[in-house]
């Protein structure tokens, strides 16, 4: 029988408390630091040669859809009662609000080093010292809304952008297509400044520090942000009439995406699974 | 999953050339080549020195920070902050990312650096060379902490 994925929200006190004692404990076993390097390792970027699967590429979301099952798996594992919350960031939009709060993830990170003081998560409390990461600290950051030059979190009408297209993804299937479901919610766009980070990757910026780098998967936030994204996913095939993944073939030897690129029915690195088996999860889980 | 303890996933190498350079990256660099020869004059009197397209290395300070760049032989750029490497991807639009600040890019390695900077809490510092596990696409080392 499926499982549920609550919104944070709604979670009980005992929900959350048994969601953070997983993760500690995942952490204490050494196997959190793994979710860590496989994200690392799996970014490929599109100026450069060879197959993307995470990011900047139609596989994006079921890549990040099988990395958060094998994470929850791992959770599961410590308590069956646990599954991953997801956040709703069109409608808890401040740093005070759901998930940043004492008894989930903790808050902001103090101004003069960004560290987070607060929540389970905090230094000090001795369970959460990153490992794996592109700075010399050992702390978790965060530097919610970017203080310092303010931005605000994608909006409903951002993501409704995204999830009107009735295209899964379009050719050249990267970061510089401006049409397709799949980048509108990636969120790669074109020209520069604070108009060009869109909803995935626009939630990476608002929270910032750690989240905003390569090792972005040390902040727990990173689970609650792509179970969100996960279930836009769900909402976009139920709207399209269940619209498929695409690309649906691979591209052809005289295509510049040759190569680059993981069709519907290929597997999807590092796992023995396709794009086109991850497309319904609902005998697995759905959401709430 | 399997991945190994340098980071480096396991049977699932995909094909690489060596130095990761794409056939279209070296045409830009020509391309961009050409381009500078011949409006040379015409940027150096109205563009910025460090923003000029082809120059091969910048060295200056930013809100206290050290940042160097070297774009080497093969075209790739060398950059570090107060000494230490920053790794940078480029997009197929030709703007640039680095590890810090790795989910949106600036039109040229010395924004991406300026960004990474501006994203490093005061104080932080980049980890040392040689302690950072191998970014699996192109076998190139990515500034992580293993």
């Amino acid at each position: 029988m499926a499982y549920v994925r609550k919104d944070a929200a709604t979670l009980t006190a005992t929900e959350k408390r048994r969601f953070v004692n997983a993760l500690l404990e995942v952490k204490r076993r050494g196997e959190y630091d793994e979710f860590v390097r496989t994200h690392i390792a799996y970014y490929a970027s599109d100026g450069e040669r060879g197959l993307r699967t995470a990011h900047m590429a139609p596989s994006f979301l079921p890549w990040h859809r099988r990395f958060l099952l094998d994470l929850e798996e791992a959770l599961r594992r410590v308590d069956s009662s646990v599954t991953l919350p997801y956040w709703d960031w069109t409608r808890d939009r401040t740093a005070r609000s759901t998930p940043w709060t004492a008894d989930l993830l903790g808050g902001n990170g103090r101004r003069s080093d960004r560290q987070v003081t607060t929540g389970p998560f905090a230094y000090q409390e001795g369970n959460w010292r990153l490992r794996v990461g592109v700075s010399d600290r050992e702390f978790l950051t965060r530097d919610l809304g970017r203080r310092a030059d303010p931005i605000d979190l994608p909006t409903k009408s951002d993501l409704e952008w995204a999830l009107k297209d009735p295209a899964y993804d379009a050719a050249p299937w990267d970061s510089t297509v401006t049409k397709g479901f799949r980048n509108r919610l990636e969120g790669w766009g074109t020209g520069r400044g604070s108009a060009s980070w869109r909803n995935h990757n626009r939630v990476h910026r608002w929270i910032g520090g750690v989240m905003l780098t390569a090792a972005s998967v040390n902040d727990p936030a990173f689970w609650l942000h792509h179970a969100f994204v996960d279930l836009q996913w769900y909402r976009w095939q139920r709207r399209h009439g269940g619209a498929r993944y695409l690309p649906a073939t691979a591209p052809g030897s005289g295509d510049e995406q040759h190569g680059r690129v993981v069709s519907r029915h290929e597997k999807l690195p590092p796992w023995d699974v396709s794009p086109g088996e991850l497309e319904d999860v609902g005998e697995t889980y759905r959401y709430a | 999953m399997a991945i190994g303890i340098d980071g480096t996933p396991k049977g699932t190498q995909p094909s690489a050339v060596p130095g990761g350079r794409t056939r279209r990256d070296v045409a830009r660099g020509l391309r961009t080549g050409a381009l500078t020869a011949a409006l040379a004059p015409l940027l150096a009197a109205f563009r910025a020195p460090e923003r000029a397209p082809g120059r091969a290395s910048f060295d200056r300070m930013h809100r206290g920070r050290r940042i160097q760049g070297v774009r080497t032989a093969d075209g790739h750029w060398h950059v570090t902050l107060d000494g230490r490497p920053l790794h940078l991807m480029r997009r197929a639009d030709g703007t640039w990312l680095s590890m810090v600040d790795h989910y949106c890019s600036y039109p040229t390695p010395l924004d991406a650096a300026r960004a990474a900077a501006d994203a490093l809490a005061p104080g932080e510092r980049l980890r040392e060379a040689g302690t950072e596990p191998r970014h699996q696409h192109r076998g190139g080392r990515h500034g992580v902490r293993a």
